[in-house]
């Protein structure tokens, strides 16, 4: 409707059904049968048993997709660090969260596969969005989105997470859903 | 060679009509009409074009193939496509084939985010390589110098670093070695690629083959910040952009200035960023308590000072470095002069001829300006060696003689790395400069006996009309080092100047003139906002060492090692000696009472002026480290402290309170300044330059007649290197080509004193303490001098030369 037909003429105007009556027997009716309409879903569930998880003696198990605090990795057979410090997963990041200091590998002191390593990778998990860039990013699948998502601690100093910390194993694993669950 | 001129033609590129110069390379020309085209190895700084590269191949009307845009100039009317399938096809296949053979190491490539060939391939390439066969490959990382390292599997054979290496900095060290895929490059002899210029190679290459050892993997693009300034470690002043991460300083690349220093940076300005952030770096105040220095604060600091300079009221004197800017030259004078009521304030490193003369020398009328060096009909350097005093005028004066033909005359007493380059070669004695200049005058006619005079200047007649013939030129630029115009007989040798000026070129013709080589950073700059004083160094260090003066300031110097003289008893007896230091130099660590932290040149504020007369802006790239606060803003508190009505919050107000009390700068803001500087001799505030000036021809009286050295005693000068300085001696990158103590001799010399390359030799200068350095013979090196390298320059005698009682150093 354009605004020259403002205020509309007399009959476009529909009033809308308002609420219906509140009290009344026909309310206890149907406040009754709403109830029963409810607890019938509750009871049909009963033979399912409990879904509820004992959280945290209980993980919820998560998708293999599910984009948790990340991890880096190691080359298997060689134990050296896949990540070589180029800084793109902090190019990517949309919350400006990856800070990485490069360094030289040296004959002494090999720490990954390529000529530089990461002598800092700092990621601060305070401001990540989990939004899954830096792996696309990482051209040596060196950074994945791990499955944790218990990062919850005391001071946000703590949620930056080094690289040591980021390449360990965490300490427990978090499970994964199984096949069509 | 006069400019260029160049008339307008229009072409016709992409279906545009585009209006550019004629005889523009087509690359440029097409810019003008917003249309790119590719290229690796093009760079108009280089000079010829090579089309090594064929990436940018372009389809011209008349023509069957396709043509190299970057060696082809354009004409009127030529009909210009970059956009057919045909061009297309060849830019991709192009780029395909500079990719066979390159590794797509981009992740740990430094060059990897800024990188040209990066940037082709994805705006230019067919995105797919049909090549599966094994790629060629060589060791790597290897090191070309201690300062680049080299990729040779990343390199596509550009040609850029080669040319550099050959037509530009001239030292003839690179080459290609091999041919075909196998074709690598390499210096010549495969000895470490060390020249004063090698730095450029890095911003030049197109890849990352050449990639900077200090700045290796430090940062990539993304992480970095540029902040554009103005390098002050030598009068250059070359334009810089500080790469900064972190509020660190990684790495120093060229600001491309036409006027100034063409795009290309010296390894001294490149690279001694390190110093920067050196630990040793002051960074808070201290105070002499107890015989030694200790940090305090900057409230009892400014107290101490401001009460010291109270008592020494009248009786203090200031000696400032060649790294100050304008403002701080002008903030101290005020202090010293207006609120102290003392009268010496010097900038110079030694005497200096009289303000008459300097007001004739530094004339507007007889001003040449840096490009005027390029497009002269002849350049005559005197007594300065461009490549020590002031590196990048030394590429420029090449540029002059390769590519526009500059007749290049060089006089100096010290053999000169120009030398191969000039047509005129002139080798006066040490300290002879003013001999020589009335050896020159009497040739180009203007009375005395050429004969004598040319002996008196240890030269000979030939040398002197070889130089004389220079004169012939009508553009002619003369470049002069300020040591020429220092020591005792400073007004006589510049009026054999001004006499010798006179005689080579039109007052006020524009390309032809004068130019200062100066000691300092900004000796121009100081000088005319009144850091210059009526006593020359030597005698304030009298004067203290007398007790007329209690109050030493030193700005941003140390006398101990930058000036002669004899300041040990002179800083001994000043009861107070304030100084503003980065460092704790020998002097400043011994002698000084009140040591206030100085700014880096990443952090200032403020303004320097060019040798030229251009003032150039500083501006903060990082923040001051530590407790470190603005010189100009300590100076102007001290004042205050002191009771003078002074307010300066800004960096900008000091420039303002400097404009106010400069005539010729008047009205000078850093808005006006900009990016690009300005020439203060262009701007209306110029006309308040002293009017009536003398330019002479003056009477010239006979140079003294030099005593001949006897026995083991030589004629002896020192010279500042372009590694001079403790910010070379602060930069780890650059220890290896450190200042070291060299005596230069002649063959003859050190044959008859026993002495050969390498050995140690005692070199003990008339009434000075005794150096030990390493011998270097060469054979440019006139017999019966000697020139030893050490910070302190200008030293001129005669000094005995022995063998050391010690084994040989290194």
């Amino acid at each position: 409707m354009s605004p020259a037909q403002w205020p509309p003429p007399e009959g476009v105007v529909q009033p809308i059904k308002g609420p219906q009556e509140i009290g009344g027997p026909k309310g206890v009716y149907r406040a009754f049968g709403e109830t029963l309409r409810g607890l019938k879903t509750t009871f049909a569930r009963i033979p399912e048993g409990t879904t509820t998880y004992q959280y945290p003696e209980e993980k919820v198990p998560v998708y293999p997709r599910f984009r948790g605090r990340h991890r880096l990795h190691r080359f298997e057979d060689t134990g050296l660090e896949k990540c070589v410090g180029c800084s793109l997963c902090a190019a990517a990041c949309p919350a400006d969260c990856i800070r990485v200091v490069a360094a030289e590998n040296t004959p002494d002191n090999r720490v990954s596969a390529g000529e530089r390593y990461a002598a800092v990778y700092e990621i601060n998990l305070s401001r990540c969005i989990f939004c899954g860039y830096c792996e696309v990013a990482c051209p040596f699948d060196a950074i994945t989105m791990g499955h944790d998502y218990e990062m919850s601690d005391y001071d946000r100093a703590d949620l930056i997470f080094t690289k040591e910390m980021l390449l360990a194993e965490p300490l427990e694993r978090t499970p994964l859903r199984a096949e069509g669950e | 060679m006069p400019r260029p001129f160049h008339r307008d033609i229009t072409f016709s590129i992409d279906g545009r009509e585009v209006t550019a110069p004629e005889n523009t390379i087509l690359v440029d020309a097409a810019k003008y009409g917003d249309v790119e085209i590719p290229v690796f190895c093009y760079e108009p700084k280089l000079g010829q074009p090579v089309g090594a590269c064929r990436m940018c191949l372009v389809e011209i009307e008349g023509i069957p193939k396709l043509q190299t845009a970057c060696s082809t100039p354009v004409k009127d009317g030529m009909v210009v496509h970059t956009l057919t399938d045909r061009v297309k096809e060849a830019q991709n296949a192009v780029v395909e084939f500079l990719l066979i053979n390159h590794p797509l190491d981009c992740p740990v490539c430094d060059k990897g985010g800024e990188c040209p060939l990066q940037d082709i391939s994805f705006g230019w390439g067919a995105g797919v390589s049909r090549f599966i066969e094994p790629k060629r490959h060589f060791e790597k990382p290897l090191s070309l110098s201690p300062l680049v390292a080299i990729d040779r599997e990343r390199c596509i054979l550009c040609y850029r670093c080669v040319r550099f290496s050959q037509e530009v900095a001239e030292d003839y060290q690179l080459v290609f070695e091999e041919r075909g895929a196998h074709t690598y490059v390499s210096t010549f002899n495969g000895h470490p690629y060390v020249a004063p210029f090698s730095g450029n190679i890095i911003e030049l290459c197109p890849v990352g083959a050449l990639t900077s050892k200090p700045y290796r993997f430090r940062a990539r693009p993304w992480d970095i910040e540029q902040a554009g300034s103005v390098c002050t470690l030598c009068p250059s002043q070359c334009n810089v952009s500080f790469t900064v991460r972190d509020d660190r300083v990684l790495r120093v690349l060229a600001r491309d200035h036409k006027e100034v220093d063409d795009g290309w940076l010296c390894d001294k300005g490149r690279f001694a960023y390190q110093a920067i952030h050196a630990d040793e770096r002051i960074t808070r105040p201290m105070i002499r308590d107890g015989g030694e220095l200790r940090e305090v604060s900057w409230d009892r600091a400014l107290d101490e000072a401001a009460a010291a300079l109270g008592r020494a009221r009248g009786k203090v004197a200031a000696v400032v470095g060649g790294q100050t800017s304008n403002e701080e030259g002008h903030l101290l004078s005020h202090l010293v002069r207006d609120v102290l009521g003392s009268s010496d304030v010097e900038s110079r490193v030694a005497g200096a001829p009289s303000a008459e003369l300097r007001v004739a020398l530094d004339h507007p009328d007889l001003q040449a300006t840096v490009p005027d060096i390029e497009f002269a009909h002849a350049v005559l350097v005197i007594d300065a060696e461009p490549v020590d005093d002031m590196p990048i005028i030394d590429l420029r004066i090449r540029k002059g003689v390769r590519r526009n033909h500059v007749k290049l005359g060089v006089a100096t007493s010290r053999p000169s790395s120009l030398d191969p380059n000039a047509s005129a070669v002139a080798r006066f004695a040490p300290g002879a400069g003013e001999a020589f200049l009335a050896a020159l005058n009497a040739a180009l006619g203007g009375g005395g006996v050429l004969s004598e005079l040319a002996e008196a200047a240890g030269t000979t007649e030939q040398a002197v009309r070889d130089v004389a013939a220079l004169f012939d030129a009508t553009d002619l630029v003369i470049l002069y080092g300020e040591r020429l115009l220092s020591g005792p007989r400073a007004d006589q040798t510049a009026r054999a100047l001004l006499n010798v000026a006179g005689k080579s070129f039109e007052r006020g013709r524009d390309g032809a003139g004068l130019m200062e080589i100066p000691a300092g950073t900004n000796s121009r700059g100081l000088r005319e906002v009144g850091c210059v004083s009526d006593r020359s160094p030597a005698e304030i260090a009298e004067a203290a060492a007398g007790g007329d003066l209690t109050a030493l300031y030193l700005l941003h110097t140390d006398p101990l090692v930058d000036l002669a003289g004899e300041w040990e008893p002179a800083l001994d007896r000043a009861t107070t000696v304030i100084a503003h230091s980065m460092f704790l130099t020998p002097g400043i660590a011994e002698h000084a009472t009140i040591v206030f932290p100085a700014e880096s040149w990443a952090e200032r504020e403020g303004t320097v002026t060019h040798p030229d007369g251009r003032l150039q802006r500083l501006r903060a790239g990082i923040g001051r480290p530590g407790d470190v606060r603005a010189c100009w803003q300590t100076l102007a508190e001290l004042s205050k402290r002191l009771g003078a009505d002074i307010s300066i919050l800004t960096g900008s107000m000091a420039t303002a309170q400097m404009a106010e009390h400069v005539p010729i700068y008047a009205g000078i803001t850093h808005d006006e300044l900009g990016g690009q500087g300005v020439r203060w001799q262009e701007r209306d505030a110029a006309s308040a330059y002293p009017g009536d000036v003398d330019f002479g021809p003056f009477g010239l009286e006979a140079p003294p007649v030099r005593p001949r050295p006897s026995g083991s005693e030589l004629q002896f000068a020192t010279f500042r290197s372009i590694w001079g300085g403790p910010e070379v001696a602060a930069s780890p990158a650059l220890q290896f080509l450190r200042s070291r103590p060299r005596v230069l001799l002649s063959p003859a010399d050190a044959q008859r004193l026993e002495l050969f390359d390498g050995l140690a030799a005692t070199v003990a200068p008339d009434g000075r303490e005794a150096v030990e350095a390493t011998v270097h013979v060469r054979d440019a090196v006139p017999e019966g001098s000697a020139f030893l390298e050490s910070d302190v320059a200008g030293v001129v005698g005669t000094a005995g030369i022995r063998k050391a009682e010690a084994a040989v150093v290194v």
